[in-house]
């Protein structure tokens, strides 16, 4: 059984194929022991005709349908041992169902039904949507490190992209926002069925049954360009969180840019050994009391690439941040060669392979390629990495690092460095 | 009470015959003129028993002017109860004003209610194939 999954697995990564039915089909089906199928919708954040809207629409998964009420497709799905899961990203919205090979028909039929006949009754968003919302959107700015990045994405790509993923009390999202932009994103193009686990023909049958879009074209977002910029925020005397002292310096593109995945695995100072320290050049910054984590955030047609810092006191912070400010102009002077530089493209290539094992960012990956958009992003990346040599990083990381920071500063704003004092 | 949050009714048994509703709508029409609720500005949904827990729950689920309306309306209808006296005939409510509101909605709940019930004394059997 093994060879013969094994053997699976090295016939074909997945296929594509392009369906017969409305909707894009594809499915990765290497023998795994629980099957999946996600709905992807582009219709996340950047694709939102109202600040907030895509994110009532996530909240709004599993709720009354033509088909079934909330109560049923819950309880029934429990009958099945399922799982259900929604999750929104700046691109897609996921409805995702995972359960037990042989319960096929029933769950694509569920998830079809979510996107073909959703009913978006007025008390449902007012009793559980919006409640929930207003939860989510509290715990995420209640939350520095959520923030930062939110309000960093804001600063690098303003529209489109820089759109928040929250809702925010501001912006009263009404249900017939919801209801307008549903109809608009659950089109034939789209909508993607991906299976993990399930054999594609299979799949390609049931959603070809159960799923008939509603209408067609693909949802816009403005062109992404790279802005970058400075923002410092004092937490609200409301927000009850007491979080620690954040600054956010990054950087972005507006491309998928294999430099900035080397840069943030070369910044990283996590350990590759329990005991013992990294090869990062911000490795001795990490002090007790202080934590530094590097992040690296892909999209289809931009990246966010950058170092948060969090302490307890802005003192500390300040110390960090001057000390991150100085190992990344080092490698805009082109101080990154020979072994680090090798170091660090491994670390990169890892980091991605591994991500790639799991189940979301394959779904992710083949979404996108499905959708038409730059192709299987994540896939293609390490491969990219693979073939930079060190002097063509130097030359594209410096003119990457020429642009302006994203940098973002949350807590005691009189104390935390201003970028410039940082030298960015 | 019986028969649910909006009580016992023949209607629908009545509906689904052609003749006895032609012969009966008459009748009914000019009942629901006699009843007096409309003399007095209230819609026949005002008089809906409230103090049910699923009338409660399906009067939270009006939107705020249908509320701010029937709140209006029922204040009014005491101001007039304690002159004893009806609206002017030019501000009775007419037949087609008497709109229910508020039925639909309280149906909407009791069936949400009853599939409740029904999935939680369900009985789950194995299928055999």
């Amino acid at each position: 059984m093994l060879s013969s999954s094994l053997r699976a697995s090295r016939a074909r990564a997945y296929a594509t194929v392009a369906s017969s039915s409305s909707a894009n089909v594809a499915s990765i089906n290497h023998g795994q022991p629980t099957s999946s199928v996600t709905v992807l919708v582009k219709a996340g954040s950047r694709y939102e005709t109202k600040p907030g809207v895509a994110h009532c629409l996530k909240n709004f998964a599993f709720k009354d349908t033509e088909k079934r009420s909330a109560l049923r497709t819950i309880r029934e799905t429990e009958l099945f041992g399922g799982v259900l899961s929604t999750s929104l990203s700046r691109e897609y919205i996921a409805l995702t169902a995972d359960f037990l090979p042989g319960n096929e028909a029933y769950f694509v039929d569920l998830l079809a039904s979510q996107v073909t006949s959703p009913r978006f009754a007025r008390h449902e968003f007012q009793e559980s949507v919006a409640p929930l919302v207003q939860g989510e959107s509290t715990a995420a700015y209640n939350d520095p490190a959520v923030l930062a990045l939110d309000l960093a994405h804001g600063l690098a790509f303003r529209n489109g992209l820089g759109a928040s993923l929250f809702a925010s009390a501001g912006n009263a999202v009404t249900n017939e926002d919801v209801k307008a932009y549903a109809s608009k994103v659950f089109s034939q193009d789209n909508v993607a069925f991906i299976g993990t686990g399930v054999d594609e023909s299979l799949l390609q049958k049931l959603v070809g049954e159960h799923f008939t879009a509603t209408g067609t074209g693909a949802a816009s977002s403005p062109t992404t360009k790279y802005f970058g910029g400075e923002t410092r925020l004092a937490p609200s005397p409301e927000s009850h969180a007491h979080g620690p002292q954040t600054v956010f310096i990054g950087f972005g593109s507006s491309s998928v840019s294999p430099e900035l995945a080397i840069l943030s695995s070369y910044l990283d100072p996590t350990t590759s050994l329990k005991w013992g320290q990294s090869t990062s050049p911000i490795a001795n910054l990490v002090v007790p009391g202080t934590t530094i984590k590097s992040v690296y955030l892909p999209y289809s047609d931009g990246t966010l690439a950058g170092v948060i810092i969090q302490a307890h006191d802005a003192a500390a912070v300040k110390t960090a941040a001057v000390g991150v400010a100085k190992a990344i102009s080092d490698v805009k002077a082109g101080s990154l060669t020979g072994d680090s530089f090798n170091v660090a493209v491994a670390k990169a290539r890892f980091r991605l392979a591994s991500q790639m094992e799991e189940r979301a960012s394959q779904v992710t990956a083949v979404g996108s390629k499905l959708f038409g958009g730059s192709q299987g992003l994540l896939e293609s990346l390490p491969s990219v990495l693979e073939k930079t040599d060190a002097s063509a990083f130097s030359k594209a990381a410096s003119t990457a690092l020429s642009s302006k920071a994203t940098y973002v500063a949350i807590g005691d704003v009189g104390s935390l460095p201003y970028a410039d004092e940082l030298g960015l | 009470m019986f028969g649910g949050p909006l009580g016992i009714s023949l209607a629908p048994a009545i509906k689904q015959n052609k003749s006895l509703l032609k012969l009966l709508t008459p009748i009914a029409n000019a009942y629901a003129n006699a009843m007096g609720h409309r003399q007095m500005g209230l819609r026949y949904d005002d008089l809906l028993v409230e103090e049910r827990e699923d009338v409660q729950k399906a009067l939270g689920r009006l939107t705020a002017r249908e509320g701010f309306d029937r709140a209006y309306r029922l204040k009014m209808s005491h101001q007039l109860a304690v002159l004893h006296r009806p609206l002017p005939k030019e501000q009775w409510l007419t037949a087609k004003d008497d709109v229910r509101y508020l039925a639909p909605i309280v149906e909407g709940v009791k069936t949400e209610d009853d599939e409740r019930a029904l999935w939680d004394t369900m009985e789950v059997e194995v299928r055999k194939s």
